[in-house]
């Protein structure tokens, strides 16, 4: 039966004008599902994922990237050049026979090739276009361009990612590039299946500052209903404790996390309940968020206690039960130790 | 006074109205549900009665007093919803829920593989009752592979899934953002797989299936080009501190401290290469890009040849000082203007004060009528044209909506709802 079921977006024809990262994370979620998608890009100009390192064996060349090769697969390629006076008339031509339109260039560039919305709706009624600039399609700042490792910023992800007395870190990536996809997808394929019902087209301004501030939890609305504003604390959590990042003998990290009393009865007796986690201190979660200094500083010695350092020697026949090295574990039987009784536990990997 | 508004708004011309979802997730698919009700899929949150959904217990609250209704987890995750009570762990309560099964088009559920069989949401079971049903099923490790029954939260997702690998930097090693993102990336992808699911019901011929969603995997997703490096080059990317992860090879810091915060300029600008110039020009108007806007200098840099330990501080070093003596706004807004594509480092409230968003019309004032108050919430993650995005009122009280649904929708009459109260099934 699953052999005569059709992919969803079979049959879907799909013109991308976008780049870099974002947009065709966006249209790869269609090619992958069965549409047809064509990339446009022009030679004169190799867009900057291709120009990105990791290359095939270490030798740049734009069809060499696997950064690009990651956002890409699934697709077909064309190379048209939109500022030859012909370009834009071969771009319309094949947009008259797509039903999709994407693209992520700054507010303006589209209508200056004659390929904004407007101007593709009277060749084909029916068209979905997204439009996926930074900052939307109005506003101040809509002609402000960058990658997703500045847009984090803006987004309030550096705000919130580092440790409590030091400065911004952010996550080390572009990392809105990986979050605003997604939502841009939703909204593309609720439209595309709102089309399928009706026949309807339509725009989607689409700005990827507005879509990322919804990954931000609970912190938008403790400022605007509390006042209060959400800052870095490491790996601490305001909610839950124990909550954190240890290190073992290895030099891995495992993190730990009780949310819930019961979780936190599963730790105690996953560390054999030791005498300080029965203190009556420690006894429930707000007390234990005033402790947190002692309770990482316990986690911090036991894991360093339970786990093997690679630099010691094997053991030998000669090592009796008790020696460091036959009693300890590899961080990831710690790990397994902690899930066993209930734990929220992992190796950060 | 005004009729209060109701709760939820209805949304008739959104993509999604006509679409009803069944919501039983915590916190890895609460949001991906809302998000379809912000489409126009009339979302029904499914409550153990009493104490209610566990995340209505999720802090922070609101003036910080802990209570069913106050938690702004909820409020911001569950805002235009409805909500029934339905007690899973019993039969009746099984039975009623599948009746509102047979008359949905998706199930969003985030209970573990043994679970969910014994609370009648395995898809099993769910197809049986309603073949077409997207049953999009949302769990910390997926529905089979050795971690499938281990617990997860938040931190555990973004450490297991290598987001965490990927933050911090070598004096202090891994660092998670607050914001949970395990739990923004697995409900953004679930639903992306729960209206892909739905679309290809409609081509074939309404057929449902379901949709194995793993937070792992989502984390996993959402890891830049860590993985394609490590494949091709070998290179494990780690936490970079004030720099970014480039493939192994170490280049200009991207964040600078300004007078009031910081900016993010990636590449230091981009100080290398051809928009290089303007922002070295900038700089050199004052008198403060010494020694970078001497002739060897702007070739150097414009070639985009590596530059060596020494080198690197002496470019950061010049951005550095002309930052620290400038508002961070007016220096993005410049340095925007010149072609540099920097962006201020903002916290929660400066979002909320930024001046783009608020001509934009972004912020949404959302009534919260029993308290008399009204609070902002964050507007549209996307403008469409015909069938407009809608924030569609405030999170519903805990089984606001019982009568609505177990009267309206399955006919159950007045003495039938009391007995049922009466048995704790709602």
């Amino acid at each position: 039966m699953s052999a005569t079921l059709k992919k969803p977006f079979e049959g879907l024809r799909v013109a991308d004008f976008a780049w870099v990262g974002v947009g065709p994370t966006v249209s790869k979620y269609l090619a992958d599902h069965g549409a047809e998608v064509i990339r446009i890009e022009t030679n004169t100009y190799p867009e900057a994922v291709r120009r990105a390192p990791p290359f095939l064996d270490g030798l740049p060349g734009v069809d060499r990237s696997g950064y690009f090769a990651n956002f890409n697969s699934s697709k077909l390629g064309i190379s048209l050049n939109l500022k030859h006076p012909r370009g834009p008339e071969l771009a319309r031509r094949l947009v008259a026979g797509c039903d999709v339109v994407t693209e992520s260039f700054t507010p303006g560039t589209m209508a200056r090739f004659g390929l904004d919305y407007e101007s593709l709706k009277a060749i084909r009624s029916d068209i979905v276009m997204i439009a996926m600039p930074l900052f939307g399609q109005t506003g101040p700042w809509a002609s402000f361009a960058g990658y997703g490792h500045v847009l984090q910023a803006a987004a309030g992800f550096n705000h919130l990612t580092g440790w409590a007395d030091g400065p911004p870190i952010g996550t080390g990536i572009a990392y809105t590039d990986f979050l605003v996809p997604h939502i841009a997808a939703i909204a593309l394929i609720a439209a595309l299946d709102f089309r399928r019902r009706t026949g309807i087209g339509q725009f989607i301004d689409f700005g990827q500052w507005e879509a990322a501030i919804h990954g931000l939890g609970t912190a938008v609305l403790d400022y605007t209903v509390n006042g209060t504003e959400q800052t870095r604390m490491g790996n601490r959590d305001p909610e839950a404790a124990p909550h954190g990042c240890y290190r073992c003998k290895d030099g891995r990290y495992v993190v730990i996390a009780c949310e819930t009393e019961k979780q936190w009865e599963a730790l105690k007796a996953a560390l054999g309940r030791p005498e300080w986690c029965d203190l009556e201190r420690m006894r429930r979660r707000h007390q234990r968020l005033q402790e947190q200094k002692e309770i990482d500083r316990h986690l911090q010695f036991w894991l360093e206690d339970m786990t093997l350092d690679p630099r010691r020697p094997e053991p030998t026949a000669d090592d009796g039960p008790e020696s460091p090295q036959v009693k300890r574990f590899t961080t990831d039987e710690v790990v397994a130790h902690l899930q066993s009784f209930g734990v929220p536990a992992g190796v950060v990997q | 006074m005004a009729e209060p508004p109701p709760v939820p708004l209805p949304h008739p011309s959104g993509p999604l109205a006509g679409y009803r979802v069944l919501d039983f997730a915590d916190e890895k698919g609460q949001l991906c549900a809302r998000l379809l009700a912000e489409l126009g899929a009339d979302v029904i949150k499914v409550e153990p009665p009493r104490e209610g959904d566990s995340t209505r217990q999720r802090g922070p609250f609101y003036r910080g007093e802990a209570g069913a209704e106050s938690s702004l987890y909820w409020w911001t995750m569950n805002a235009g919803k409805r909500s029934i009570t339905c007690q899973l762990r019993l039969q009746a309560g099984r039975d009623l829920v599948h009746r509102l099964v047979a008359q949905a088009d998706m199930v969003v559920e985030t209970n573990a593989p043994g679970r969910a069989a014994d609370l009648g949401l395995d898809y099993a079971t769910l197809r049986e009752v309603n073949p077409s049903l997207v049953a999009v099923s949302i769990t910390s490790f997926g529905l089979t592979g050795p971690y499938k029954d281990w617990q997860a939260t938040d931190v555990v997702g973004v450490a297991m899934g290598g987001h965490m690998y990927l933050n911090g930097d070598e004096d202090h090693g891994p660092v998670r953002t607050l914001a949970p993102q395990a739990y923004a990336q697995v409900n953004v992808q679930a639903a992306v797989g729960a209206t892909t699911a739905l679309y290809a019901r409609g081509v074939n011929g309404g057929l449902g299936q379901q949709v194995d969603v793993s937070m792992q995997e989502a984390v996993a997703n959402a890891m830049d080009n860590a993985q394609a490096t490590w494949d091709i080059s070998r290179t494990n990317l780690s936490g970079p501190g004030l720099r970014r992860n480039t493939y192994g090879t170490v280049v200009l810091k991207y964040l600078y401290e300004a007078r009031d915060g910081w900016v993010a300029a990636l590449n230091g600008g981009p100080i290398q290469g051809p928009n290089g110039q303007p922002l070295i020009d900038w700089m050199a108007e004052t008198g403060e890009a010494a020694p970078i806007d001497q002739p060897a200098w702007r070739e150097k840099l414009l070639s985009q040849a590596p530059l060596d330990a020494e080198e690197m501080a002496v470019v950061e070093g010049v951005i550095e000082a002309f930052c620290r003596t400038r508002g961070k706004v007016a220096l993005v807004e410049e340095a925007q203007r010149r072609g540099g594509g920097w962006a201020p480092v903002f916290s929660p409230r400066e979002i909320v004060e930024a001046r783009h968003l608020k001509e934009r019309d972004y912020w949404i004032w959302v009534r919260h009528e029993e308290m008399g108050e009204s609070f902002l919430y964050p507007g549209a993650p996307w403008k469409l044209s015909a069938t407009p995005w809608m924030q569609r009122g405030r999170a519903p009280h805990l089984g606001e909506h019982n009568e609505d649904i177990y009267s309206g929708m399955l006919g159950i009459d007045e003495a039938e709802l009391r007995r049922l109260r009466m048995r704790m099934v709602i």
